[in-house]
């Protein structure tokens, strides 16, 4: 699973690094980071789909790999 | 020119409405998702209620402006940066951004905690208040008053200017806008004296933080520095109290969540998620058409007023799983209590850290309260105050 925030979208909600607080954290001005696409481990997977389903913009991009 | 758009018999003004605002928003996005409402300060208004059109709005600020002419507030200028649409926008939210951002917030939170304790030890004792009074009014104003650098000795005068621009007790819309013309008047006059004073010597506040800030390597204006003060004086003194109020409400009509809330505080950011959404206790924002558009298939023509129905959109069927239900486990909840776009709120940081905060310290000391009886809640229209939230333990 790979993940990653639209820059372009988010607009500092902060839900997802309330809810997925191991992958994501608020930059100095509160919106979100990482916004470099990283892949999310199978420990994290489950805090990556929280985030994914509460962001009210959608911005969170959430990329199911497939082996 | 609003003719095409069909008039409907709700107001969203009178208090009857705002005690259960939920099924008017749903009669309004099953039969009428554009509508002109007809109340005295409503009228020509158009609302628009489905999540889908909310969200549109939201996400399309060079259609739905922001400007100063989509609500009548008592200012003569632009309030900053909310009034401001894109570009300049953001250069100004970017200047205001670290002020609010949850990293500051940690910082502010003992003195909230603090202040919540001294409050709830008036009342822990006596086994009833009226919680708007004794809790949620004093609290958030008396910590934006602090941050912001205004004199916390003349809260009441600041809280009556506010509601003098919230709810003025006008009889017409005339008398409306006059009220607001001479209540902005006030608040320019006492943040024009507060920002000469900051000019001149600088304090450990918003104020004189916003006084050094550059946009595009540039200090502010004085007027701009006054005009992101007004915004502040209304937004900071009304908005938090209504949230908290609206919440409290829910859990003292609702003792199973009540019991949860008390039990577990690991749950409170949870549910203040959830009754955000479900209360929105901040339940429209203004906009205005700076082109025409098309909503729903109804045209809508440029400079027509805009009502967006956050509150509806909260609870639309057609976004949500079971939206009448208020669950604090919901595994998807991507609320717009704090608005979305470009504008979405810039205390909302603040404002979770006030009512987690406050939510912690009130079931620590009073878990189980309920509301006295016999009481009919007051929800005021539009921003949901509770002036008559009386709790008995």
């Amino acid at each position: 699973m790979r993940i990653r925030v639209d820059t372009e979208l988010c607009q500092g909600h902060g839900r997802c690094y309330m809810l997925a607080p191991d992958l994501f954290d608020a930059d100095d001005d509160g919106y979100s980071q990482p916004t470099v696409e990283r892949t999310v481990g199978p420990e994290l997977a489950d805090q990556a789909r929280r985030a994914f389903m509460n962001c009210p913009e959608d911005a969170i991009i959430l990329t199911e790999e497939t082996r | 020119m609003t003719d095409a758009v069909p008039q409907s018999r709700y107001t969203l003004e009178r208090p009857e409405e705002a005690i259960d605002p939920q099924s008017i928003y749903r009669d309004l996005r099953d039969n009428a998702p554009v509508v002109q409402l007809s109340g005295r300060s409503t009228t020509g208004t158009i609302t628009i209620s489905r999540h889908e059109d909310v969200m549109s709005a939201l996400r399309t600020p060079d259609v739905y402006s922001s400007d100063s002419s989509a609500v009548q507030i008592g200012n003569i200028r632009p309030l900053v940066p909310l009034q401001v649409d894109p570009p300049h926008h953001s250069k100004h939210r970017k200047a205001l951004d670290p002020l609010f951002a949850p990293k500051q917030m940690v910082k502010y939170e003992p003195r909230v905690r603090e202040l919540i304790r001294e409050l709830i030890d008036e009342v822990a004792d006596q086994g009833h208040c009226n919680f708007h009074e004794a809790i949620a009014e004093p609290l958030p104003s008396t910590i934006f008053l602090e941050l912001l650098g205004l004199p916390v000795s003349r809260v009441d005068e600041f809280l009556a200017l506010k509601d003098g621009i919230i709810r003025p007790p006008a009889r017409s819309l005339e008398e409306r806008y006059e009220m607001v013309k001479a209540t902005g008047q006030k608040i320019y006059a006492v943040l024009e004296e507060v920002v000469e004073a900051r000019m001149a010597e600088r304090q450990d506040d918003f104020l004189s933080t916003i006084i050094d800030a550059k946009v595009d390597g540039q200090p502010l204006s004085r007027d701009d520095v006054v005009d992101i003060g007004y915004l502040f004086f209304l937004a900071g003194l009304d908005t938090v109290s209504a949230s908290l109020e609206c919440i409290v409400a829910y859990l003292a009509q609702n003792p199973g969540h009540r019991q949860r809330v008390a039990d577990d505080p690991a749950v409170i950011p949870h549910a203040i998620e959830e009754l955000l959404r479900y209360e929105s206790p901040v339940p429209v924002v203004p906009r205005i058409t700076a082109t025409e558009t098309e909503v729903a298939g109804c045209p809508i023509s440029a400079g027509s007023r805009i009502t967006v129905l956050l509150g509806s959109a909260n609870t639309d069927e057609r976004f949500w799983d079971n939206p009448n239900e208020v669950d604090f486990d919901r595994e998807s909840n991507k609320h717009l209590g704090f608005g979305g776009g470009v504008h979405r709120c810039l205390g909302s940081h603040l404002a979770r850290m006030e009512l987690r905060v406050a939510l912690e310290e009130w079931h620590a000391r009073v878990p189980d309260y309920r509301l006295a009886d016999g009481l009919e809640l007051r929800y005021s229209p539009g921003i949901r105050q509770i002036d008559n939230l009386e709790l008995v333990w």
